[in-house]
């Protein structure tokens, strides 16, 4: 290989001239035939000496075999009759003498054929009858591998093979390769047990991206159709774009009718596949009108692939392989930096990645290590909208699937980062292999939200903000550029996630992905990530650093906060530095902290009143540097006061007394008190805490539903997120959906008039609809029934309450990428830390009844087995016996476990009163046996009943 | 203004006052508050038929999309009752509720309950313990119980 050049445009001297000469020459002798115009233009800016090596075995087939052009009058290609018998040797060398004459070389059908020394032992018969043309070869299977036609085909219709496509002109030159095609092959490698004849199809194809293009199409008069667009493009005129543009609406069609095609096929099973393609056929004239030129067939590729993966890996495996390495290194990649443009405008090429990522063999080791980083390499600088072609086919995969795929990445991920060598001026952001993989996880992650279930559409985002909040205050002092670049600093807007809009998605729409998106965080990755240097790159925002930052899903929550914890240091280093500058400018006081100084027998009323002024002054002083000052006390705030401070103010603001919030007893969360007395401003301070807390790095003890931290992030609650909010309801509005009778009036007698209780045990009914007394819901308005109790629920009922907290929260939040960053659960982990599960203290709380006293050796046995289980157990264990896995507010003593006696030894299971948090236990004989039943009932738990 | 979203449950007053079942009558209704019932449970096996028992329902708020709960005003000695007349019924229990139940269902299995206690979930294991070891002195102590604690039976 050339040493790498700056860019690909800057070419070697010596061999870039020699290449330029002979691209000028093909294109004198193809006479503007555009197929080979642009064959060999892409070899203008590759490497240079493997152009040369192409050259010369072009040279070589034009000695041996000819161009395949009967009226041929080259006198060094073989078809013209002007060139004696040659040994292979002896072709060789002339090979290079006409390379290094640069003599002239025929547009050669052959040149589409293997290239591959292969191809050089694989014996002349082959190319011999390829030289004879295509009628005399109608009886080998081999002139049907490659679609080659030429003219001498087309003028012969009654060809009686069926992949040979008349009335195609010689400009379309489309080799590719059909199902049938390879099914062929495989049978007769097979019965001869010798499968060079498969290695040499496969490198043929998956070596050549034209080839693998044209390969799996729908029908024959879409690949027609498709070389008229690869014309038109090539011109970039209108018309092309235009199709271009067309080609992808009607794609979604597509995507439905290669399903059908391919449940169709599933059925009819791999043995009968001749019978499947000729139904595949039909189905594919009847439905012509709808196909577009891209229609590559899924089935059929992945049809293919099955029988291809019957024969024995060992004979074709690495052919395949190198074949693909080949396309990827060779070509593509180049085309893609070079030529991005041109490139993308050729149609199909989605399919040549498609076709890629269907293979069963991407989850080898040896593929991982060995095509990978190539693929994904070339699949990251693919065009957005193309990427999002792949994403639309991904999520049309199962889950396990997908899931598999994004193992091999992370496994690929692990391996670069084991063995290659990090250091200073190399570190993991600039690994390509690393940073493309995570850009192809992307192209995953979507596809997963994609592909699963996505919430309703019809919610709209929540109104934005009062005016008031969207404008913040900027520093206008024109100084010595600081507070310009403070402003600079705030107001960089994130980059936009182009690829989340192209397809239309976001993803705060997941309900239920295909794959868990907890699944994409790549531990080891953020780990080993220096979070400095990535959150500079992110910061920096131009293209030319990766940055992890950038794609959140692959970093865990914790590392991500690491990256806040940078950006909220600036912000107040900023804030700091810009206060500073005032007093020694304009003589006003120094201001560079937010001091609270609080009374200790009146911290609300303190700590609101002064957050209030500030709030209401200048807003922007809620992003220096809180410190917090308790009269009379000599403390110095280093960070421990004011966590003591949150940690009071907190316990107050979610006393039931103070009424601001209520308790979800169930599910042991807090929610807003849509009767609170208190005003907006009250709430808005809360949100101004719980802001402060995720600046300042300090972690709330507060507890709430997860639909409010979504709701945080702009989504609206929706009636998925009453499972958390409410199961109890949740689970009843199941019912209610799941009934499918008629007299659903009668069974249910719901109207849209709901009931519901305030604080004080008051019960208040709010309409739905108006005057939803007098409608009843039946199974047509059932499913409008539930969103609208959800959304009054968990919008409309608290709307005003929410709209003052959240207003609160962006006061202090509002420019940090927080929202880019952190989905959801991981804005509720950022805030209350991961749940602390102290079954020390559940112990040490806990009280016996029946008989059993701390004492007795099975509750030993029990506490011994409990504190070796994992979190997870732990959590089951807790769901099991007191129906939420939640710690409640003040640990888990609070829960005041009751340990009952039910009965001497027996083969009973534990059983569990969730109202009372009692637990019963038998009195097993032994430690294993408690331990084998307790773990048989926290594992089943699922529902309620006698056993 | 509370009246006027309790269309079920007025239904199914009117459901359970008409069907007559015998072992639950004496049905009484705030009428300025739907939400709770009080009624009186008179079983028919031993020992609890020698008496009667007065519990109430409480409807929340959201019913029929959260169960109502049970308590017994009358002391009642019975594994499946603890001593604060809490008792633990699958059939309204938060995780196996259904809208669809009806009011008059929960009482028949309130009754059913009171009937045959069900040793296997205690909230009282020493009663369990009793129930199960030594039936005898179970009776016993429920009769007893019952006779002293109980309500008068209705005449009928």
């Amino acid at each position: 290989m050339s040493s790498p050049e700056e860019t690909p445009d800057t070419i070697g001297a010596e061999e870039g001239t020699r290449g330029e000469s002979f691209r000028n020459e093909e294109e004198q002798d193809n006479g503007g035939q555009q197929e080979g115009g642009l064959w060999s233009s892409r070899h203008q800016n590759g490497d240079m000496k493997r152009a040369a090596a192409q050259l010369i075995e072009k040279y070589y087939f034009q000695l041996t075999d000819g161009c395949g052009n009967p009226l041929c009058d080259n006198p060094n290609c073989a078809s013209s009759g002007k060139v004696g018998p040659l040994s292979s040797n002896e072709a060789a060398g002339k090979a290079l003498q006409l390379f290094a004459a640069r003599a002239k070389l025929c547009e050669v059908v052959g040149a589409k054929m293997p290239r591959s020394s292969q191809s050089l032992t694989l014996g002349s018969g082959v190319n011999a009858a390829s030289a004879q043309g295509p009628s005399s070869t109608g009886s080998t299977a081999t002139c049907s591998l490659v679609r080659d036609v030429n003219m001498a085909g087309a003028s012969n219709p009654s060809t009686p093979l069926p992949p040979l496509l008349p009335q195609v002109d010689e400009l379309s030159k489309t080799p590719g390769l059909t199902e049938e095609t390879l099914y062929l092959t495989i049978t007769e490698c097979r019965s001869s047990n010798n499968y060079a004849k498969l290695r040499r199809l496969l490198w043929a194809v998956f070596s050549n991206e034209v080839a693998l293009r044209h390969s799996f199409l729908k029908n024959p008069e879409s690949e027609e159709r498709s070389n008229e667009t690869l014309v038109e493009c090539k011109d970039l005129d209108t018309t092309g774009v235009q199709s271009k543009e067309e080609l992808r609406a009607l794609e979604k069609d597509l995507d439905k009718d290669l399903d059908c095609a391919e449940v169709l096929c599933v059925g009819e099973g791999a043995a009968s596949i001749c019978d499947g393609d000729e139904k595949e056929n039909d189905e594919n004239q009847s439905a012509k009108n709808a196909i577009l030129p891209s229609a590559l067939d899924i089935g059929e590729v992945r049809r293919a692939y099955a029988s291809l993966f019957e024969c024995p890996e060992m004979e074709f495996g690495n052919t395949l392989m190198n074949a693909i390495v080949q396309l990827l290194s060779d070509s593509l990649s180049i085309q893609l930096r070079a030529h991005r443009d041109a490139f993308t405008a050729i149609p199909n090429n989605i399919n040549i990645f498609i076709i890629l990522i269907e293979s069963p063999a991407l989850n080898t080791t040896d593929f991982i290590e060995g095509v990978m980083p190539k693929m994904c390499r070339t699949i990251s600088q693919l065009p957005e909208k193309d990427q999002a072609l792949l994403v639309k086919h991904l999520a049309t995969w199962e889950g396990s699937r997908l899931h598999r795929l994004l193992a091999s990445l992370h496994q690929l991920i692990t391996i670069k980062l084991l063995t290659t060598e990090f250091s200073r001026d190399f570190t993991i952001n600039d690994e390509d292999s690393i940073t493309s993989a995570t850009q192809v996880m992307k192209l995953l992650f979507y596809a997963s939200i994609l592909g699963g279930e996505l919430d309703t559409p019809l919610l709209k985002d929540l109104p934005s903000e009062d005016s008031s909040t969207e404008s913040m205050p900027l520093h206008d002092d024109p100084f010595l550029g600081v507070s310009g670049a403070g402003k600079d600093w705030a107001a960089r807007a994130p980059p936009k996630d182009s690829l989340g809009t192209e397809l239309g998605i976001h993803v705060l729409d997941a309900r239920t992905p295909l794959v868990p998106l907890s699944e994409f965080y790549d531990d080891f990755l953020s780990d080993q990530l220096e979070m400095d240097r990535d959150f500079a790159y992110y910061k920096a925002g131009s293209g030319d650093k990766f940055s992890f930052l950038n794609f959140p899903f692959i970093l865990t929550a914790a590392t991500k906060a690491l990256g806040l914890y940078y950006d909220n240091r600036i912000r107040m280093y900023s804030e700091r530095r810009i206060s500073i500058y005032q007093q020694v400018i304009e003589g006003m006081p120094a201001n560079p902290y937010l001091k609270l100084r609080i009374r200790r027998d009146h911290i609300i009323d303190d700590a609101l009143v002064e957050l209030e002024m500030v709030a209401l002054e200048n807003p922007g002083d809620l992003k220096k540097q809180m410190v917090v000052e308790f009269e009379g006390e000599q403390g110095i705030d280093e960070g421990g006061v004011s966590k003591e401070f949150f940690q009071l103010i907190v316990e107050q603001i979610f006393n039931p007394d103070y009424a601001m919030f209520c308790l979800n007893n169930e599910t042991r969360t807090f929610w807003f008190n849509p009767n609170c007395f208190e005003s907006d401003a009250q709430f808005t301070l809360v949100g101004i805490v719980l802001g402060l807390a995720i600046y300042n790095n300090v972690i709330l003890d507060v507890h709430f539903p997860p639909v409010m931290y979504k709701k945080l992030c702009s989504k609206p609650g929706s009636f998925h997120d009453l499972r958390e909010w409410n199961p109890t309801l949740y689970r009843s509005l199941v019912e209610l959906l799941e009934y499918e009778g008629e007299d659903m009036e009668d069974v249910f007698m719901q109207t849209f008039r709901v009931g519901y209780q305030d604080v004080f045990g008051t019960s208040l009914t709010h309409d739905l609809k108006t005057d939803g007394d007098n409608i009843l819901v039946s199974q047509s308005s059932k499913h409008e029934f539930v969103e609208l109790y959800a959304d009054f629920l968990l919008n409309k009922m608290v709307e005003r309450q929410f709209r003052a907290f959240r207003r609160g929260f962006n006061m202090v939040t509002d420019d940090s990428p927080l929202a880019n960053l952190f989905r959801p659960e991981e804005l509720e982990l950022l805030v209350c830390g991961s749940q602390h599960y102290d079954f020390m203290e559940l112990m040490k709380s806990a009280e016996y009844d029946g008989g059993y006293t701390s004492e007795t050796s099975i509750i030993q046995a029990f506490w011994e087995l409990v504190h070796d289980m994992s979190t997870e157990d732990k959590k089951k264990l807790l769901q099991f016996t007191t129906g939420s896995a939640r710690v409640p507010v003040g640990g888990l003593a609070r829960l005041k476990l009751i340990i009952a006696r039910q009965s001497s030894d027996c083969d009973r299971l534990p059983t569990a009163h969730t109202c009372f948090n009692v637990l019963l236990l038998p009195e097993y004989s032994s430690k294993e046996k408690l331990k084998d039943r307790l773990y048989k009932a926290i594992k089943y738990s699922q529902g309620f009943g006698m056993l | 203004m509370i009246l006027q979203c309790s269309r079920i449950r007025n239904q199914e007053l009117a459901d359970i006052r008409k069907s007559g079942i015998k072992s639950f009558r004496d049905i009484l209704v705030d009428e300025s508050n739907i939400l709770t019932w009080q009624g009186l449970i008179v079983p028919e096996n031993p020992p609890y038929n020698k008496g009667a028992f007065r519990i109430e329902v409480n409807f929340p708020a959201e019913y029929p999309f959260k169960p109502p709960k049970i308590n017994f005003k009358t002391k009642i000695y019975h594994p499946n009752v603890d001593e604060k007349g809490q008792v633990c019924l699958p059939i309204i229990s938060a995780e196996n509720w259904k809208p669809a139940t009806k009011t008059d269902q929960v009482i028949e299995a309130l009754i059913n309950l009171v009937n045959e206690p069900e040793p296997e979930h205690p909230l009282r294991a020493d009663l369990a313990e009793d129930y199960t070891k030594d039936r005898k002195k179970f009776m016993k102590n429920a009769e007893e119980f019952t006779k002293k604690n109980s309500e008068k039976r209705p005449a009928d």
